[in-house]
């Protein structure tokens, strides 16, 4: 299959390009004009565009069968990130649309759930995100760009799937929100127990191509998750440990920082009503969103897609800080 | 009675400033909202709440006659933006600079006069409440003579993640004279031209200070005399931290104000008495004013009033002005002179 991969420089395009092309496929690797190439096999077609200006897009789907997107922002403020992710995103797909390319797979995130509704197990039923206007730019970027790739889709009668993971993390990136903040050298922990849903990028970029391999993938959603054995107080303790950073781990309870932030939102209210600003810390939705003791299921991906993390959690230890 | 209707085309940042202002405008309603990505203009009517978004501002202006129009998209689209509004007979208020060069400025007044309509650029930093107290203080003569106004403004554009260096999108600002700098200088140009007076006489200083980078200039400097008053005034994008200074110097009294941080203001006036006892309770009286500005701007953060003081003050008087059928509050005439102000600022030829 020839598969052309957006974001193919960042963190999960490089590892999704690798893994497509350990599985046989041609790789046209999208990448922006500045950005530094991965080392690649020379048979990675590199394709230089930036998805916010470039006027010749539609070239990049030539030959293609199908495409992967994974580019996005995951910093800067809510217009950068919207233009990044949304706009670069509905450029991408009108000129997809002229192009003869129906397979896609989009890469959102489990951000996209409303975590306040989640009940017990966040899976693909999860009721979506509904007044998104509260949450951070990274949530709101991405919840606009799946509504963005879903319409796309259904006007063109394209054959999307659409891969929503948890905390990706791997080597250089291992340090995920869901383990709390760090003040200097001293690690809150909200909710030491909660499980997390761990995506490690060498299973993450393994579950993207085994979708677009899979004809029973199509018009389907899945969540992308290893398990959600991993609670908080181990990853931290390993993180802490392994990436040689140290501090103080001090844990507390998550019910205890969600008061703390119902409290602060409704003192807020009170003093300024709806305009209110208070930092996501303290903003119980997104405080939810990060830390919610749920559980996380990847049933759907293991029976659709009869897909299996490659690496245990031990081994992506040791391949995220060898 | 009817709500004057307002229309936003393009739905970037600064849109959101605008929209966040008109929804405090109980008079005003936003019809509709525009933009040329249309994730971007539904966003935006879904946040604020409009009726109705469209991704051509032809086929907008087609449906719906506002009775302004705010044009808030990148500089290059304003004078095409602002010609269809006036040619339609409609009034316009448009984001800095309002437009790249002067002479698309002097076909834009032409048809705002011909066709009766409203033509103001945003110079909201005029109604900013600080800019607003010192200018009462100079009109009531508590300043004595104003002798000096500063505008110097820092912002850190160089930064590795800024947009303004992002060589993989060039910001719309590169393609101003004087780049990203010139997108700032119409806010120095009517802030200093509202305490000179006429500009008689101007001199600049470009520099590029950080060698790496797209920008034309990082660093501006430019000395203006003026008919009442001389100004100083700089950019720098590469001085820390960011602010926006402004200073005023009279024959009575100091002011300074980052404008950055309403509603922070010093005040020193000459006092007679023992000198270094009126230096001890003058510190103090600046110790109180900047905790007690510091404070307010905190509380202000937390209410998440938008450091765009001046908007919507600068939005009811307008809003005001139409309904009432009075002349826009910022005269054609002066904004004329200050887009030929900013024109002389970018024009002059003095590169270190």
């Amino acid at each position: 299959m020839k598969v052309l991969v957006s974001g193919a420089a960042g963190f999960l395009g490089s590892y999704t390009v690798s893994r497509l092309l350990g599985r046989g496929h041609v790789v046209r690797a999208l990448i922006r004009p500045e950005s530094r190439a991965p080392i690649w096999p020379d048979e990675v077609e590199i394709f230089r565009a930036d998805l916010r200006v470039h006027d010749r897009l539609v070239a990049a789907f030539d030959g293609m069968d199908a495409a992967i997107h994974l580019a996005a922002a995951t910093s800067g403020n809510e217009d950068i990130q919207f233009a990044s992710t949304v706009i670069g995103t509905e450029r991408f797909l009108e000129a997809m649309s002229q192009s003869s390319v129906k397979r896609l797979v989009h890469v959102s995130s489990l951000v996209v759930y409303d975590w306040a509704r989640a009940k017990n197990i966040m899976d693909e039923q999860t009721p979506l995100l509904n007044n998104i206007y509260e949450m951070g730019p990274y949530t709101i970027a991405k919840v606009w760009q799946e509504r963005t790739v879903s319409r796309f889709a259904k006007e063109h009668s394209w054959n999307l799937t659409v891969m929503r993971p948890g905390f990706i993390w791997g080597p250089r990136h291992a340090e995920i929100a869901g383990m709390g903040r760090h003040y200097g050298r001293v690690y809150l922990m909200f909710g030491p127990f909660t499980r997390l849903p761990l995506s490690h990028v060498v299973n993450c970029a393994d579950c993207l191509v085994s979708a677009v391999e899979s004809e029973a993938a199509i018009n389907e959603i899945f969540n992308v998750v290893d398990g959600d054995d991993i609670r908080v107080w181990r990853y931290a303790r390993e993180y802490a440990r392994r990436s040689s950073q140290g501090g103080l781990l001090v844990p507390l309870p998550y019910g205890f920082g969600l008061g703390i932030a119902q409290l602060a939102s409704f003192a807020s209210r009170a003093l300024f009503g709806k305009k209110g600003r208070l930092p996501s810390l303290l903003v119980p939705r997104r405080f939810e969103a990060q830390f919610k003791p749920v559980r996380f299921s990847n049933r759907k991906a293991r029976q659709v897609l009869n897909w299996q993390p490659l690496a245990s959690f031990n081994e992506c230890l040791d391949l995220s800080f060898s | 009675m009817d709500k004057l209707k307002s229309v936003v085309i393009g739905c970037g940042a600064i849109a959101r400033e605008h929209l966040t202002a008109l929804g405090e405008l109980k008079s005003v309603e936003v019809a509709a909202v525009c933009d040329l990505s249309a994730a971007r203009a539904e966003a935006a009517a879904e946040r604020f709440g409009v009726a109705k978004w469209y991704s051509s501002h032809e086929e907008l202006l087609a449906e719906i006659r506002p009775d302004l129009v705010h044009i808030a998209t990148p500089p290059s689209s304003h004078f095409e933006i602002a010609r269809n509004c006036l040619a339609a007979g409609l009034n316009v208020l448009c984001e800095k600079p309002i437009t790249v060069d002067y002479s698309q400025f002097s076909l834009l007044k032409q048809l705002a006069i011909k066709n009766n309509c409203m033509l103001m650029e945003n110079q909201q930093m005029r109604f900013h409440s600080s800019v607003q107290y010192i200018q009462n203080l100079i009109t009531s003569g508590k300043f004595g003579d104003l002798l000096e106004v500063q505008v110097c403004v820092s912002l850190n554009i160089v930064a590795a993640d800024s947009p303004y260096i992002d060589r993989n999108a060039p910001h719309f600002a590169l393609a101003l004279r004087g780049g990203v700098v010139g997108d700032f200088l119409p806010h120095i140009a009517y802030l200093a031209y509202m305490f000179t007076g006429s500009v008689m006489d101007l001199r600049t200083i470009w520099i590029k200070h950080t060698g790496d980078s797209p920008l034309p200039a990082d660093e501006f400097r430019a000395l203006i005399k003026g008919e009442r008053a001389t100004a100083y005034v700089n950019f720098s994008g590469n001085a820390q931290p960011d602010a926006f200074l402004f200073r005023a110097a009279g024959t009575k009294m100091r002011a300074e104000a980052n404008l950055f941080e309403p509603p922070r203001l010093t005040l020193r006036r000459v006092r007679p008495g023992e000198p270094a006892l009126m230096s001890l309770l003058d510190g103090i009286g600046e110790a109180r004013d900047v905790l007690r500005g510091t404070l307010a701007g905190f509380w202000r953060k937390l209410g998440s009033k938008s450091s765009y003081d001046g908007l919507l003050e600068f939005f009811a008087r307008t809003y005001r002005a139409l309904e009432l059928h009075e002349p826009q509050p910022i005269p054609l005439e002066e904004v004329d002179e200050i887009a030929h102000l900013v024109d002389r600022l970018t024009s002059s030829d003095h590169k270190l």
